[in-house]
């Protein structure tokens, strides 16, 4: 099976990929999107690419293209729709039962603060589209409501005037991220912060964390519930059980195999190999 | 071997590096990109965009 790899820059995450690929006796091709020109008919001599591109953009609009170019993707291009963007997210964790904070979407400043008004303070306002913990907006109050919904609205970009509002969790300083690799979830992590944003990207620190029934049992549902694949499930503990925060079809690891004990990477190498071409 | 496009420090790139990876200059700490192998080539790295992540 020919096997592509398709990314920009390489970080840890890809290289230790590399490696796995390389220990297997993989003959990789190397696909840097910075460097493609989709024509619509032609596609690289691969049977199988595993995507791990930086841009969200790139990736949705690359794997929808080379999934038209008859070649097998791992994430498929409508994972990748569907996990960059927090609205879709939500939608398709609703349709499958999955438990998710309480979320409002709204497309004007008004119609927003009576969202936020509604859900009750605290809440986070998210862009729809983002990642790393960027842009996120703790609103305690009233007054800070109105003065982000203006910000935000005055960025410039209409994707800032599409409002997500989630109800803030208190998650007592940590929540999990758990790793989905096909029908197996294969390992988790705590990521603990002092600040109420706890992306590891952010500065929040990894610990380990056992995969208990519960665990499995909603980030499987949430993996399916977005298309399935390999994917990070992050989760909220609450009073009420466990909340998917977000999904991630790009996932990162690096700081999460010597924590678990887990070669993530591995898992995912084998995953893209057992994959019929 | 080449040097930081930054500070101009030697950069010397380990056993098995890729074109398309990261490094960080150990004297200035920029964010390297590896853009050569022979010859060894890198140029400082791109600047975060507004949709990078997971």
């Amino acid at each position: 099976m020919k096997v592509g790899l398709l990314h920009s820059l390489i970080r840890k995450e890809e290289k230790l990929l590399l490696e796995e690929f390389q220990v297997r006796g993989v003959d990789l091709t190397m696909i840097d999107d910075r460097n493609l020109i989709f024509d619509l008919e032609s596609a690289p001599d691969v049977d199988v690419i595993l995507e791990r591109s930086i841009n969200h953009s790139r990736s949705m609009y690359g794997l929808r293209l080379l999934e038209a170019a008859g070649i097998h993707c791992i994430n498929a291009a409508e994972v990748a729709k569907i996990c960059g963007d927090k609205i879709l997210t939500s939608v398709a964790l609703k349709e499958a039962d999955v438990r998710q904070p309480p979320v409002r979407i709204a497309f004007t400043e008004e119609s927003a603060l009576k969202a936020i008004e509604e859900l009750g303070y605290p809440v986070v306002l998210k862009p729809a589209v983002g990642s790393w913990g960027r842009l996120l907006s703790k609103v305690n109050d009233r007054e800070s409501a109105e003065a982000i919904l203006e910000h935000k609205a005055l960025l410039g970009s209409y994707h800032h005037s599409i409002f997500y509002i989630q109800k803030f969790v208190e998650k007592k300083g940590r929540d999990i991220r758990s790793f989905v690799v096909g029908d197996k979830c294969i390992a988790a992590i705590y990521r603990s912060s002092e600040h109420w944003i706890t992306n590891t990207a952010r500065g929040a620190v990894a610990s380990g964390c056992e995969v208990d029934s519960k665990i499995a049992e909603i980030s499987l549902a949430a993996a399916d519930a977005v298309g399935g694949g390999v994917l990070a499930v992050d989760l909220f503990e609450t009073s009420e059980g466990l909340y998917v925060n977000e999904v991630n079809y790009t996932m990162e690891f690096r700081n999460s195999i010597q924590t678990t004990g887990v070669n993530i990477p591995a898992h995912v190498v084998d995953f893209v190999l057992s994959q019929q071409p | 071997m080449t040097e930081c496009p930054i500070c101009g420090a030697e950069i010397a790139f380990a056993q098995g590096t890729v074109v398309g990876e990261l490094l960080e200059c150990a004297d200035c700490g920029s964010e390297l990109e590896v853009t050569g192998l022979d010859p060894a080539a890198v140029t400082e790295a791109p600047e975060t965009e507004e949709d990078w992540g997971e």
